[in-house]
């Protein structure tokens, strides 16, 4: 007798290979048998019509903090991701001393959006070291976490406050390496780093004092276990993005050991940027370097209000002075000021056209509902007024509370975008999920990949789309018996129906401790979700208390 | 395996206490240090512009951070 079964379904079992009709039966946490099952089962799921896939992995996220409140990643396990990689970009919750605690909410702030009364009111800090914090973790876990360790964390750890002025010494390059074998010894996957990130007073992250040599002492580090380095290249510029695409593959080659960068992002204006810098990835390749970038699948969208710092406006220097360092009562001063106004509008105007296209998503006010869903450009017309000015009367108007949508910022260019991702150096990352909560979902990536551009677009078929989330994803991250439907692997299964998967649409919802909110999007199509044998979530009963996840890949003690 | 490789932009990264000085007398030691550190200044808007460091430290004055790509040339022609 079996564990489970899920009978009839379609199996897509990750490599790629053409779906077939067969059984999948389950036993002790993992895959027992493929084909006609007539044995008897615990646990019986109907998946006649469906698709039977690999749980789908992510990996790039930053649920450090969630991770302390919700095992579960909510929403990204009911998408159907069962594995997710945290610490991306330079910044881990560990190894961290308690001084430094507070040093990294602000960067956690700055960098990712989150927001201080979360980490205030949802995070019990009971650790300093990797392996109490996976400890930590590893309570109620319901999704697998494989985590790197972020290079600033390292930094600050051994250096402390001279992370952030100064290369390290040869004493100190040998006590990061020890820190890094130790978090490595605990359960770590890999490195983050950044080349572009600023903490909250705007001064680079401790990962950017760093010199090659540095680089170099890690990467040895990461040899020995053969682990990964995750960068955070300068995106925006395309000969920049070459050379640490350069970078990647010398210290891959050297090394011997994995390498990635995320976003690269594609639009109809940037085409031949990223043709570039994809050339330079195959020419890598070439050599033998490893240097996969990552794509997102979803288009750019980004939501704010002026309650909260939005890197929307980091461009334009005196709006996002107010709203980085400013109180409430100092945004609504500034924006009330109308001897101070001129000014703010005229800085704005250097990104005029998107003003007028911006549409009032949410208020609170009576007077402004029937407001809601126009743009900015109707608003101002029947205010008679400009859109900028609409804008900030209408925040003045909500105290704040008036939330706008820029939609379609970017990474929008639909035949640009499948040619990436059909791409076969391209892996499928960057959702930045945990992220940026009060800025965009990050959840349901997996969903418009297998929605839009797979069913809708017909720009990618089936199986090699979930190829790239998951088998490719385990092979390139070095998570091991995962990834594929096969006997012996771990049972970590999405079940879904290709003809209906999306992401629901998104909406603003307050479950973040300290009575935050933030965007989420709901799955459509996704019917269970297996994490480790066992149903971690249901369309039908919602999350499970099986806490079946485990931390990838695991401690070496 | 390929070790063929198109011409890119030139660079280099920075070792300890690099200025824009001591980067154009090591990287063009044929040239007028003044004037070249003066191109390379030209050639790395994205550090030149940055806000070079604070007083008091180590790297006051200076905007090189320890990880910059330094460009050695200016953007190839397309």
């Amino acid at each position: 007798m079996y564990d489970l079964v899920i009978k009839n379904g379609m199996v897509i079992d990750g490599t790629g290979l053409p779906a077939y009709q067969a059984d999948v039966a389950v036993q002790a946490g993992l895959i027992a048998k493929i084909g006609r099952i007539q044995e008897s089962a615990a646990q019986l799921i109907d998946a006649q019509g469906k698709a039977v896939a690999p749980g789908f992995i992510d990996p790039h996220t930053h649920f450090d903090a969630q991770l302390l409140w919700d095992g579960a990643a909510k929403p990204a396990l009911a998408h159907g991701i069962t594995t997710i990689v945290p610490g991306n970009c330079s910044l881990s919750l560990a190894p961290l001393k308690e001084k430094h605690r507070m040093k990294l909410v602000g960067m956690f702030n700055q960098i990712e959006e989150m927001p201080y009364k979360a980490f205030a009111e949802g995070v019990e800090w009971n650790w300093e070291t990797f392996d109490e914090y996976v400890e930590r973790i590893k309570q109620g876990l319901a999704i697998n976490v494989a985590p790197l360790v972020g290079h600033s964390l390292l930094r600050l750890w051994v250096m402390e406050d001279e992370s952030m002025q100064r290369t390290a010494t040869d004493l100190e390059l040998e006590q990061m390496q020890t820190l890094l074998r130790q978090c490595l010894d605990a359960g770590a996957i890999g490195l983050s780093t950044s080349f572009v990130d600023m903490d909250e007073t705007l001064q680079p992250v401790p990962s950017r004092y760093a010199d090659m040599r540095e680089l170099r002492a890690l990467c040895s580090v990461l040899s020995e276990y053969g682990r990964i380095l995750q960068i955070v290249p300068e995106f925006y510029d395309v000969d920049l993005n070459i050379a640490r695409v350069d970078q990647l593959a010398e210290l891959s080659l050297e090394y011997g050991i994995p390498t990635t960068f995320s976003p690269l992002f594609v639009n109809a204006d940037n085409s031949d940027a990223v043709q570039r810098v994809m050339a330079r990835v195959d020419e890598q390749f070439a050599r033998g370097a490893r240097v996969w970038p990552q794509v997102q699948t979803r288009p750019i969208d980004i939501s704010f209000s002026f309650a909260v710092p939005s890197l929307l406006f980091i461009r334009l220097p005196s709006w996002y002075q107010i709203m980085r360092f400013g109180t409430h009562d100092d945004i609504m001063a500034a924006f009330a000021d109308t001897a101070r106004r001129p000014a703010l509008v005229a800085e704005a105007a250097s990104m005029e056209a998107l003003w007028p296209q911006l549409v009032l998503r949410q208020v609170n006010s009576d007077a402004n509902q029937s407001l809601v869903g126009k743009t900015l450009g109707e608003i101002a017309e029947l205010r008679q007024t400009t859109p900028v000015e609409a804008m900030i009367e209408l925040s003045l108007e909500e105290d704040l509370d008036a939330h706008f949508l820029a939609a379609d910022m970017g990474h929008n260019d639909d035949p640009a975008v499948s040619a990436l991702l059909d791409h076969p150096r391209v892996h499928v990352g960057a959702s930045d999920g945990g992220a940026h909560i009060l800025s965009f979902s990050t959840y349901g990536d997996t969903g418009y990949l297998l929605g839009h551009f797979v069913r809708d677009t017909q720009s990618l078929g089936l199986e090699a789309a979930v190829k790239k989330i998951t088998a490719d994803t385990a092979a390139i991250w070095g998570i091991e018996d995962r990834g594929q439907l096969q006997p012996g692997f771990v049972a970590d299964i999405s079940v879904f129906d290709p003809n209906t998967i999306d992401r629901g649409p998104e909406y603003y919802t307050q479950d973040v401790p300290g009575d935050g909110s933030r965007y989420v999007r709901d799955s459509i199509g996704v019917n269970t979700v297996i994490v480790g044998g066992a149903v971690a979530w249901s369309q039908q009963d919602g999350y499970t208390d099986s806490a079946r996840g485990q931390v990838l890949p695991g401690s070496r003690t | 395996m390929s070790d063929k490789q198109s011409v890119v932009r030139r660079s280099t990264f920075p070792v300890d206490g690099d200025t824009w000085d001591s980067i154009a007398a090591r990287e063009f030691p044929q040239e007028d240090p003044a004037t070249m550190a003066s191109q390379l200044q030209s050639w790395n808007m994205h550090v030149f512009m940055r806000p070079a460091a604070a007083t008091g430290s180590p790297r006051e004055g200076n905007p090189i951070l320890p990880s910059d790509v330094i460009f050695l040339e200016p953007p190839l022609a397309g």
